[in-house]
């Protein structure tokens, strides 16, 4: 234990005596306080939150990465290629010893520079409502919508199933079906379109949202439905009228409230209600009606609808959020620690890199893969996919998509990805690097 | 454990990308190391010869055969920790300083605080980088470098030391110190393996050697056997008159011998470390490494017999004034190639010690010099000493770091 924790604390000095680690701190420390005032957003005292917040914390995360994959890799491969490891590994310490007090510094460097920027940001948040000539009404909106940690209730898929496979059926009755069409591409097809329709209002008509169950913390904390519309024909002013019934109305007389409405299309809007709305029994209703006055239909994109009442603090929230980006870091930490027990630094940096790249656009680079390996069927999806899977998704979990909208970041979340990134998919990583490092050649330079 | 190293038919094949046998560095190798004995392993470049050490530490591993460091495996923590290794160039942490680097060999032994400050006192002390300590090794001279490299080899007080190419870099007077060293250190009944092809060290401290050519043995046994000319002699005298000279020779003849009537030669290194002790004499300071006499008192003796070193002790540069506290730093000439054991340290050492306390030597009946040194000077004694220094005329000597300062503005080195 002592050697780890000598190698650790001689990994933290090489860190910031070779001045790797000074660019990144002096860039964040320039770079944040200035964002913090020159950042306005949309104009509007959330815009400004928002703005910051997510650019601070994605620039604080992103140089963070680099750094980590920077250090990691140019510790074990500058002792390697130097040869400071012959007068290390001779001495009594095991070659596992080494590699755990690499990562163990490496970590400790991240987790405290993480924890300095993490603060200095928040702090800056928080004292940007107070320097700002904001009214009562902007600072009530920043307190419902972004200092808070919402949860969210999304409406379930509408099961079109049925439906399809009845139109199906009709149609190859009729013999209507073309030959050349594959049934499944065909049901796929009709199925997209059957749920479209559901979340499609025509001029005039009303679509409906139940929910069962909602459980409500305090029911003195209001509820917001945070809503985004899609039309299939501009209107001029690029406005939707409309009027939102919210309530139970199971019975009659209804206990609802109406809320007349004008929101811009393509952008996120939330609608506040209180939570007496809420029936006892906990149902709750939420109705759309598309006024005649827009002369087009109103359709929700597929995540366009949720219902978001406040579920934590958003202290709280911002501490998991960092959490989140500390267990990047670790993943990137062993990453990199597994890449230099086998390459030298610059190939370990630029495969480092591209693994950083295509976590960040997982989403993106699985369904290219996807799409591309359609016609390749078994061989990709028995060798490309599953190594692709394993690579983490930092854009599924990214700080901002948490804390812009105001939205909860629960603790089984976190310990989900905890366990996943971290007990899984580092150790994996860290096991491999340990396996390699323990059979290789030291003395043997690897160019 | 009947030997400290032993090889068992090690062979090491470095082969090309394909896997192809491309270089037998070392070819069924069968070496063996007595405990207590100063081995040398030497050759010409590329004769395996370090590539064989590196064998026996593990960081590189066999094609075939096996290794026997200390009755294990070298790479063995248990072993290893009694192992001290210095690599063919001192491969050190650039961003530490000489302090900081031995403290983090110390930690990696596990050795306690306490023993690590005292041990790291006590080696730059010896290493002669007192002085210097404090700044980043990526700053040291090759030899300064070599010197540092040494001192982490000794940390752990080791049983086995291993030494690559021991004295490459370092000025003759540097050599002088490490050979004067190993001799000091199988005295006290280490086991010293180093290798080399500076034929004159080797020839200076080793009992026995092997001569590697090729990865393979191509003569081994002990110095003194291997070069001993037993078909001829040698009578030195004082300079005796033509006239003696030719009945001697006459005398000889009678004897069927033939001979031949020359002056010796000093040796070089001799002349040279006479000529920088009077330099130093001379007050001249340098920024470089200070060379000293001694060795730390934690190199613990695993066997006490005083002998011929002791004697030889390095008397005081004439015309100087000995400093008052022992860690004296001038070179003394020496006028035999002989081991001139460094005293202070040294002998404090020999006691079967608790490293931390040093005592002070005074059982030495024949050594007429040096008081002895205590571990760290008091800040009052060092200042005394400067002053002694700077009016009058003992050689240079930096105790502290302030004078670090003084002595590196005027350094002209």
């Amino acid at each position: 234990m002592r050697s780890i924790w000598a190698v650790a604390t001689n990994t933290i000095k090489q860190a910031l005596r070779m001045k790797v680690a000074a660019v990144f701190i002096v860039l964040l420390f320039v770079l944040l306080p200035v964002m913090g005032f020159s950042m306005t957003g949309d104009g509007t005292l959330k815009g400004r939150l928002q703005t910051f917040v997510s650019y601070g914390l994605s620039l604080t995360n992103l140089l963070l990465c680099l750094l980590t994959i920077i250090i990691t890799i140019y510790t074990l491969t500058s002792d390697i290629q130097q040869r400071q490891i012959f007068t290390v590994i001779t001495k009594p310490i095991r070659r596992y010893q080494l590699l755990v007090g690499k990562l163990l510094g490496v970590v400790l460097l991240n987790t405290a520079l993480l924890a300095l920027f993490s603060v200095i940001i928040y702090t800056i948040t928080i004292y940007i409502p107070k320097f700002s000539d904001a009214d009562l009404d902007d600072l009530t909106q920043v307190n419902n919508e972004f200092f808070t940690a919402r949860a969210a209730l999304v409406p379930p898929e509408v099961d079109v199933t049925k439906e399809v496979l009845d139109i199906y059926e009709r149609l190859e009755r009729e013999g209507q079906l073309s030959p050349d069409v594959q049934r499944s591409k065909f049901i796929e097809e009709l199925t997209k379109r059957k749920q479209l329709e559901k979340r499609a209002a025509v001029v005039g008509q009303q679509l409906v949202w139940e929910f069962n169950n909602v459980k409500v913390v305090d029911r003195k904390e209001p509820l917001f439905v945070r809503f985004k519309y899609d039309v299939s024909m501009s209107p001029s002013d690029a406005v939707v009228y409309s009027r939102w019934e919210i309530g139970d109305s199971r019975q009659y007389p209804a206990d609802v409230d109406y809320f007349p409405r004008d929101d811009p299309i393509r952008t996120f809007r939330e609608l506040e209600f209180s939570a007496d709305l809420i029936a006892e029994d906990g149902y709750l209703a939420i109705k759309f009606l598309n006024l005649p006055s827009n002369g087009t239909t109103v359709m929700f994109p597929p995540d366009g609808l949720e219902v978001l009442y406040k579920a934590d603090t958003f202290g709280a929230n911002f501490i998991r959020v960092v959490l989140l980006i500390l267990f990047r870091l670790i993943f990137l930490a062993s990453l990199s620690l597994l890449a230099s027990t086998f390459l030298s630094f610059p190939v370990a940096i630029l495969l480092s890199l591209c693994v950083l790249v295509t976590a960040i656009f997982s989403g993106f680079c699985l369904e290219s893969f996807d799409y591309l390996g359609e016609n390749l069927s078994w061989v990709y999806s028995y060798t490309v996919r599953p190594i692709i899977s394993l690579l983490p998704q930092f854009d599924k979990f990214s700080p901002s998509k948490y804390l812009v909208p105001g939205r909860l970041l629960s603790w089984p979340l976190l310990a989900k990805v905890a366990v996943l990134m971290i007990c899984i998919k580092s150790f994996l990583l860290l096991l491999l690097a340990l396996l390699i490092f323990r059979f290789r050649e030291i003395a043997k330079i690897i160019i | 454990m009947e030997y400290a190293v032993e090889t068992f038919s090690l062979t090491k094949i470095f082969s090309d990308w394909w896997g192809r046998d491309k270089v037998y560095a070392v070819d069924d190798l069968n070496l063996q190391v007595h405990y207590n004995e100063v081995f040398g392993l030497l050759g010409p470049n590329g004769s395996g010869k370090t590539t064989t050490l590196k064998l026996l530490l593990g960081l590189l591993y066999p094609t075939k055969g096996k290794a026997a460091v200390l009755g294990g495996d070298g790479s063995d923590p248990k072993i290893s920790s009694r192992i001290g290794f210095l690599p063919e160039e001192s491969y050190l942490y650039r961003y530490l300083n000489a302090r900081e680097t031995l403290d983090f060999y110390g930690r990696i032994f596990g050795l306690p605080p306490k023993v690590r400050k005292l041990r790291i006192e006590a080696l730059l002390d010896m290493v002669g980088l007192k002085a210097v300590a404090n700044r980043p090794v990526g700053t040291f001279s090759k030899g300064m470098a070599r010197r540092i490299g040494l001192a982490q080899a000794l940390i752990n007080d080791p049983e086995l030391l291993i030494l690559d190419e021991p004295t490459t870099g370092l000025d003759p007077i540097g050599t002088r110190q490490i050979k004067d060293l190993i001799l000091e250190l199988a005295k006290r009944g280490k086991t010293i393996l180093l290798c080399s092809h500076l034929l004159a060290d080797v020839e200076d401290v080793c009992d026995r050697i092997s001569i590697l050519y090729g990865g393979k043995i191509q003569a081994e046994g002990r110095v003194r056997e291997l070069l001993l000319q037993s078909d001829k002699m040698q009578i030195t005298t004082d300079t005796l008159s033509d006239n003696a000279v030719e009945r001697i020779k006459k005398l000889i003849k009678d004897e069927h011998a033939d001979c031949e009537v020359i002056s010796p030669m000093e040796k070089l290194e001799t002349f040279f470390i006479k000529t920088v002790a009077d330099a130093q004499q001379q007050e001249l300071t340098t920024s470089g490494a200070v060379s000293t006499t001694g060795i730390s008192d934690f190199l613990v003796a695993k066997s006490a017999k005083e002998n011929i070193l002791d004697k030889l002790v390095s008397a005081p540069a004439p015309g100087h004034t000995p400093p008052k506290s022992g860690k004296t730093e001038q070179v003394v000439p020496v006028e035999t190639t002989e081991q001139k054991p460094d005293d202070r340290l040294l002998r404090e050492l020999t006691k079967p010690a608790k490293p931390e306390q040093p005592k002070p030597v005074s059982r030495e009946r024949k050594i007429k010099t040096q008081p002895v040194k205590s571990e760290v000077p008091k800040p009052e004694q060092i200042r005394k000493n400067i002053l002694d220094r700077l009016t009058d005329g003992s050689s240079p000597r930096n105790d502290d770091s302030e004078q670090t300062d003084k002595s590196e503005n005027k350094n002209e080195d």
